[in-house]
């Protein structure tokens, strides 16, 4: 994982110079459209990030090991990052589109109750600091998290209907998608590197013993 | 760790009794005390009186009418769902639960208790909803329907989040910043349904039951797994 993360310092210049030089100016959105490169992999990464805290909820509930319960926690932490980010890109792109910063679109509602569920995560955390069993318990309220997620992301907008554009409709070219691929795969590497350093800095702070 | 395998798959029979016994505990202890009930109840009337009170006799919209009557549904689940696994906790009785009953009679008694509560609950908020506050109701039949699969769905959804909440010390004020995003889709979906439910009378079987019940299920599935770890944690 460590060598993979040093990849983002090649991935995310290459994914900058493509989604402003190589890609071509959308015709629907004209250069504002370029904010697809940014907006959508923000939004990947943090459904990804949500993901994986998650999994590791699930893997520390049957292994006990506080490494998985700590990169659950890094995981949310860095996805609520990734969200306000996507959330505040998504406003700006709906400005432009749609003439207001904020319409209560499903897809829109979905990503600021997912920022509700995980911030109340951090605040479970907080309040069972001293708890003896507390990664057991936020490691359960994950799990439950984790089950509502596509009922957020996949579920919500479809009984709703949505004015977001869905995947694939605004990319129609090879060198738009290629970009946008190298965007995704940059912000995931950037998620990598900052769970590496999170998780560095966990190992530095506890000793192994204990871990273990 | 404790050993969350002692108890861990019983038998269908003795987990049945064992579910009942719980049970029948629960509404004992509620029928001595029935403070929460009393509560609850008072809020709901107070709320819908209040609305009324407010609106000064003029006639509120569907959709408003929908979303005041999910709203003192909802903050009458936030206040009163959590209960049942904070009592145990207050009182030190969880301790005697974990020698006498498995972690899934445990579970199922509470689920089973907090649903009958909450239809109770229920049924007083609609009868003062539909007293007090004006209004036509188009679709009976979906309308009940949409009220009783709501409330089943919230109350199936928060009985684990309480049983969370419970072991934190700040049990009350954490439990709706908890649930209340979790039980959101359940509160938007049924807003949704109940207001067409007042405005149209040729309503096709809503698809949000659907919704509430894949919610509750998926939910269901998921705590029955991850309670015997809550309830065994220290």
């Amino acid at each position: 994982m460590k060598h993979a993360a040093r990849l983002v310092h090649f991935a995310m210049p290459i994914a900058i110079i493509m989604a402003f030089c190589y890609a071509p100016t959308p015709d629907l959105h004209g250069e504002t459209g370029r904010l697809l490169f940014f907006h959508v992999p923000l939004a990947w990464t943090s459904t990804f990030a949500f993901a994986v805290a998650g999994c590791c909820a699930i893997a520390f509930i049957f292994r006990k090991r506080l490494q998985l319960e700590a990169i659950a926690r890094f995981s949310v932490e860095i996805g609520l990052l990734f969200t306000i980010l996507a959330t505040a890109s998504g406003a700006i792109w709906s400005k432009l589109s749609w003439g207001s910063f904020w319409n209560w679109d499903p897809r829109q509602t979905s990503i600021i109750m997912l920022m509700l569920i995980y911030l109340a995560s951090i605040s479970l955390n907080a309040s069972l600091k001293d708890h003896p069993s507390r990664a057991t318990i936020v490691s359960a309220y994950l799990i439950i998290a984790f089950v509502t997620l596509p009922f957020w992301i996949i579920v919500f907008p479809k009984i709703f209907g949505s004015l977001h554009p869905q995947s694939g409709s605004l990319v129609a070219d090879f060198p738009t998608k290629i970009s946008l691929v190298c965007s995704v795969v940059a912000f995931t590497l950037l998620y990598l590197t900052f769970i590496t350093i999170k998780l560095r800095l966990f190992l530095l702070y506890n000793d192994e013993a204990h871990i273990q | 760790m404790k050993n969350t395998k002692r108890r861990f798959v019983p038998g269908g029979l003795h987990l049945g009794r064992e579910i009942i016994r719980l049970l029948l505990k629960d509404i004992r202890v509620e029928l001595r005390e029935p403070n929460t009930l009393l509560i609850v109840a008072s809020f709901a009337l107070s709320t819908t009186i209040a609305t009324a009170i407010a609106s000064g006799g003029v006639q509120i919209g569907n959709f408003e009418r929908s979303l005041i009557y999910w709203l003192t549904t909802f903050f009458s689940a936030m206040m009163s769902m959590s209960h049942s696994f904070t009592r145990e906790e207050e009182r030190g009785t969880a301790f005697f639960l974990h020698l006498i009953a498995s972690s899934y009679a445990v579970f199922l008694s509470k689920l089973i208790f907090n649903t009958i509560f909450f239809i109770i609950i229920q049924g007083i908020i609609t009868a003062a909803f539909l007293f007090f506050i004006e209004g036509l109701v188009a679709s009976w039949k979906y309308f009940l329907l949409i009220a009783f699969s709501g409330g089943i769905a919230l109350a199936t959804s928060s009985t684990i989040l309480s049983a969370i909440a419970a072991k934190s010390s700040t049990r009350n004020a954490l439990f709706p910043v908890i649930a209340l995003p979790i039980l959101l889709p359940i509160l938007i979906a049924a807003i949704h349904a109940t207001a067409e439910s007042f405005e149209n009378y040729k309503m096709l079987f809503p698809r949000e039951i659907i919704f509430f019940l894949a919610f509750s299920l998926a939910l269901f599935s998921i705590s029955i797994l991850i309670f015997p770890y809550i309830w065994n944690s220290e």
